[in-house]
């Protein structure tokens, strides 16, 4: 018994860093323009795509294919926001906010309907020559694609945060999520930091959707489902705190691995709903620190 | 230097400035005083390119900047302080000067337009690794004009420098601004301090219910009954 | 009454006939089943719209109650036994009472999180009802050999109706007066007197009794299907895709919007049927292109067109439709 906690635990701390990688990007996204981009899961589903296609055509080893996937994925996040999104940068707070929903939403359905229509209903999965090695800890077993995973969701959200931290670009970044009119009247191109953070938002979605098709499987319809672990995410671990959001993917996993033991597998999205639920009417109504919207 | 000529301003449908004109030319220091929601603030918003009139005219030395984006008018050489400072408070006050600076021809001159401001404003100096939320209300001003002056504008608007702070320190921001002037900043100055902004200032729009009503300078002012009773019956500010 | 008032009434009563006569005439099962698939969608966007397009609450979550709904009514009427209207009444009912319940916390929800919590509690629905009902549920033998689509068909009919009436007739009442101006001005509706909340709640339960009436009918209509179908996301977004694409915020919106969908939505499979083509390797084929259709046009309505094609007929014959707005109204009273 303790060994199939201490086995779930793990799994789920494994699973916890994609998680945080899928949801650091919507969280960025939000933090800077407060459009919700509820288009984000797509693009995690077309990171996994391009991964496993690169894969299967050519044989290229889904970790090594990273960097292309991002590129691949922020050409796409440049091409969405200019063509639609950056439409509605203008608009008054409430329209803004109502129509990026709208138009992220059928964002998502064309995507998803088109990934249907062209990589068909299956499961993918990308299993690579070393799929099924891990080490052995105490008991526990620990496949090395989802260590490497946690590893490489680690060193990107890390980047990041460096990225806000250190960099004028980043600093300028932050001070827009501050107050955008003050970051205008000093010259800031608002345009243009809503446009980076949208297209990192993007790149960092692909990573993460690559990173799932190596250590889980892959499904056109797979897109609301990792929307909503983001959105869950980012409300556990605060808006714009990338650190946060590592944590709370972390413990979303540990709620999914939980939720394994008991009451078992089918009610991980209930479970983390709920908890989603409760953490986001609580910060309504302003028990639990700082209120949201 | 810069020229508005019959501005009208909406905020959605609700108007917010009738046919404003006013002129401030190079090295003055104007201010354009009036009560609370006056439109003062929206005047400034029309010059700084965050709020684009609906009617009229900006010039700046004879070019239009109706049709430029906010940020591009920075670069041209406007630079405003908004209401309250607006400083960003998770970054240092050193990452906050720096931003300031964030045009290309501002950034190659960026150590000295710190050392300049640092000369008018030696206490940020002194805090400068210190998060800017930690600053205090008067220091937060300073920071926030400081900022604007990073971009080494030709033209400051400076938005109620004095609100919310003590008489003393409200008598020190005043000096700055004098300083800031004499070295050759143009200063349009919005101010509810109508006493201390007619002492500080060449001369003065008058603006109410979004209309310009009178100009001139500090003495003649006090011939507008408006001026006179409505405002230097309340001492301060 | 003026003239063009009693032109208008006439012509009601005259389209209401003709689809009351519309079984009897028509006898193809397949025309038939499309007509009760438009008047589903109709009740689904139009009681969609009460909330979303009137009160302009963003609600992603309007399946819960479609399913809710579908669910209690299916269950007491083919698992208790009871009789079918009370059964659809009770379905009602408990999507009235999952109203009631969330509204409070889910209105403490601003904007955005609003959108996000509701579609969250759905989602909890969906996949609850699939762990607590996995098996397929179908109608016993001996309903399958009684079974007659006319019925189904009127129901549905009844349904539409009742849904859009209501809709008219709540739009036009000092609620619906109220409803719009917390759409347009919350904060200024709250200033004279109006409770945002309360027009907000009112809003909500009654676009869930009607999703759940629809609900009720696809119960009683649908012979198969898992217990969580109704659940699903699909028919939240297809809703609000209708009342966009018709005219959100209008009554003849959902309307259109419902014909529209439906309607292309054969055409593109009718004329696109056996079309494929290769593209790098892989066979695709059109006709399941729908929804990339559809969520184009919703783009581009959303972005260009609010108004959809409400607008785009004010804009050509500025005649009959009209979109009430707070603004064109006087608020005092």
């Amino acid at each position: 018994m303790p060994t199939l906690v201490a086995q779930n635990l793990a799994f789920g701390i494994l699973m916890g860093g994609l998680y945080g990688l899928a949801a650091v990007g919507l969280s960025l996204v939000f933090g800077v323009t407060k459009f919700l981009n509820v288009a984000h899961g797509e693009l995690l589903m077309l990171g996994g795509y391009a991964s496993f296609w690169i894969f299967t055509l050519r044989g290229v080893d889904p970790f090594l294919s990273l960097p292309a996937i991002a590129v691949l994925l922020v050409l796409i996040g440049l091409i969405l926001y200019t063509l639609l999104f950056s439409r509605m940068v203008k608009l008054p707070e409430a329209d803004k906010i109502k129509n990026t929903l709208l138009v992220g939403f059928g964002v998502s359905l064309i995507l998803q309907n088109l990934a249907l229509l062209f990589f068909t209903a299956d499961d993918r999965g990308i299993t690579t020559s070393y799929a099924g090695k891990a080490f052995t800890l105490l008991g526990v077993r620990f496949p090395i694609v989802r260590v490497a995973s946690l590893a490489i969701a680690l060193v990107c959200l890390v980047a990041l945060h460096f990225f806000l931290r250190r960099t004028y670009t980043g600093k300028a970044i932050r001070a827009t999520v501050e107050d955008w009119e003050a970051a205008t009247v000093m010259g800031i191109n608002i345009q243009q930091v809503y446009l980076l953070a949208f297209v990192i938002s993007a790149g960092m979605a692909g990573m993460a959707g690559a990173l799932v098709a190596v250590c889980q499987s892959i499904v056109p319809t797979m897109g609301l489902d990792w929307t909503l672990i983001a959105l869950v995410v980012m409300v556990l671990g605060g808006l714009g705190n990338i650190l946060g959001t590592f944590v709370g993917g972390i413990a979303l996993g540990v709620t999914h691995a939980l939720t394994n033991i008991w009451p078992g597998g089918e009610y991980r999205e209930i479970v983390a709903l709920l908890l989603f639920l409760v953490v986001l009417v609580s910060r309504a109504l302003g028990l639990f620190g700082s209120k949201e919207g | 230097m810069i020229t508005l000529e019959g501005i009208d301003a909406h905020y959605k449908d609700l108007q917010a400035l009738w046919n404003v004109s006013l002129q401030v030319g190079e090295g003055e220091l104007v201010a354009l005083v009036g009560p609370n929601g006056a439109g003062k603030t929206t005047t400034l918003k029309v010059i700084s390119g965050l709020l684009k009139p609906t009617a009229g005219n900006v010039l700046l030395d004879g070019r239009s900047l109706v049709k430029e984006p906010a940020h591009k008018i920075v670069q041209m050489g406007i630079s405003q302080v908004l209401e309250g400072g607006r400083v960003f408070t998770e970054l240092t006050v050193l990452e906050n000067l720096e931003l300031g600076a964030f045009g290309a021809k501002a950034r190659k001159v960026r150590a000295e337009s710190l050392k300049w401001v640092y000369s008018i404003f030696p206490r940020l100096e002194e805090r400068q690794k210190q998060r800017a939320g930690t600053l205090s209300g008067g220091e937060r001003q300073m920071l926030a004009i400081g900022r604007a002056l990073m971009a080494r504008p030709r033209l400051l608007l400076l938005d109620e420098p004095s609100f919310g702070l003590a008489p003393l320190l409200v008598e020190q921001i005043f000096e700055m601004i004098t300083e800031i002037n004499r070295q050759g900043v143009t200063i349009l100055l919005v101010e509810q301090n109508v006493r201390a902004a007619l002492e500080l200032t060449d001369r003065a729009y008058v603006i109410e219910n979004g209309r310009i009503v009178g100009q001139g300078s500090g003495e003649s002012l006090l011939s507008f009954e408006s001026v006179r009773t409505a405002y230097l019956g309340s001492a301060g500010g | 009454m003026s003239g063009k008032q009693i032109i208008a009434i006439a012509l009601i009563i005259a389209l209401l006939v003709l689809l009351a006569l519309l079984p009897m005439v028509i006898k193809a099962e397949y025309s038939i089943n499309l007509a009760v698939l438009v008047l589903l969608y109709l009740g689904l966007a139009a009681s969609w719209n009460i909330l979303g397009g009137y009160t302009g609450q963003t609600s992603l979550g309007h399946a819960a109650f479609f399913g809710l709904g579908s669910l209690t009514t299916r269950l007491l009427w083919l698992n208790a036994g009871w009789p079918f209207f009370p059964s659809l009444l009770a379905g009602c009912g408990a999507a009235v009472a999952l109203a009631l319940l969330i509204g409070w916390p889910a209105f403490k929800l601003r904007g955005v999180y609003f959108a996000i919590g509701t579609l969250a509690l759905a989602q909890v629905g969906n996949a609850t009802v699939a762990n607590l009902w996995p098996a397929i549920s179908s109608l016993p033998a001996e309903y399958l050999a009684t079974y007659q689509l006319a019925p189904r068909y009127y129901l549905f009919l009844v349904v539409a109706v009742l849904t859009v009436a209501t809709a008219y007739f709540l739009v036009r009442s000092r609620l619906g007066l109220g409803m719009m101006a917390v759409r347009e001005e919350e904060e200024a509706a709250e200033s004279l007197g109006i409770s945002a909340f309360r027009h907000k709640l009112l809003a909500l339960v009654v676009s869930a009794f009607f999703a759940g009436l629809t609900g009720g009918a696809f119960a009683f209509h649908f012979t198969a299907y898992y217990p969580q179908f109704p659940f699903a996301p699909t028919w939240t977004f297809d809703a609000m895709m209708m009342a966009y694409i018709g005219g959100v915020g209008t009554i003849v919106g959902p309307i259109i919007g419902a014909l529209f969908f439906v309607v292309t939505r054969e055409l593109l499979v009718l004329t696109l049927q056996g079309v494929q083509f290769v593209v790098l390797g892989i066979e695709v084929s059109l006709e399941d292109l729908h929804l990339t259709v559809f969520g184009l046009l919703f783009i581009l309505v959303v972005l260009f067109l609010p108004g959809g094609f409400v607008e785009a007929w004010g804009k050509i014959r500025p005649v009959f439709e009209r979109r009430t707005k707070v603004k064109e109204v006087s608020l005092a009273s």
